[in-house]
């Protein structure tokens, strides 16, 4: 008797859970476009950062802004798990970005010091100085 | 008996008080310094759980890029 209804059910949590995840990707496209263009960039704090004199669209702010939420949220949880600050969990992560890189050629990015920079074919990423070698 | 009580306890506080109590000033002015200063030590720490932390999440950093 409630099987259809169970089914339907099913069926409707499939739906949704399809429509999050094609969100979720638009949104990925959207802002890997934005890091293309030289909008955006990764930062040496771990985060993504608007680059200087970018016309940046609300709806790009809003993506970033998401983005960086989320990136905070992981931060804090691992940083209270290990019993560290959210700022160290952060400049972790940025190493990785840096050194594996998840920079591609082209992109912009944020040194230490609070320098733009762009990433090209021939020159070294410009890693942050409290990474290890 | 309370006024010879009061009076030896006065005494007490006086003798106390005359009692020199030094204090030297360090030779070097007191830094305190708040720099929240990344300390490599911990980022090297940290480097599995940052690329756990990728690996995991990777839709929300940029893709591989070799």
């Amino acid at each position: 008797m409630k099987r259809p209804l169970v089914l339907a059910g099913i069926v409707a949590v499939g739906l949704a859970l399809t429509a999050t995840l094609a969100m979720a990707q638009a949104s990925d496209s959207v802002l890997a476009q934005a890091r293309a263009d030289g909008l955006v960039g990764e930062q040496a704090d771990g985060y993504l950062g608007f680059v200087p004199g970018a016309a940046i669209s609300a709806d790009l702010r809003g993506r970033v802004d998401q983005n960086n939420i989320q990136r905070r949220q992981l931060y804090t949880r691992r940083a209270s798990e290990r019993s560290v600050s959210v700022n160290e969990m952060a400049a972790a992560v940025a190493c990785e970005v840096f050194q594996r890189p998840l920079i591609a050629v082209g992109e912009k990015y944020r040194t230490e010091n609070g320098q733009w920079r762009q990433r090209t074919a021939g020159a070294a990423i410009e890693t942050p100085s409290f990474c290890a070698n | 008996m309370r006024a010879a009580l009061l009076t030896s306890l006065g005494a007490a506080i006086l003798a106390a008080g005359c009692i020199p109590v030094q204090i030297q000033a360090p030779d070097e002015p007191i830094e305190i310094n708040l720099n929240v200063n990344i300390r490599q030590e911990v980022i090297v720490r940290l480097e599995r759980d940052a690329a756990d932390l990728l690996d995991q999440h990777s839709d929300l950093f940029g893709g591989a890029t070799p």
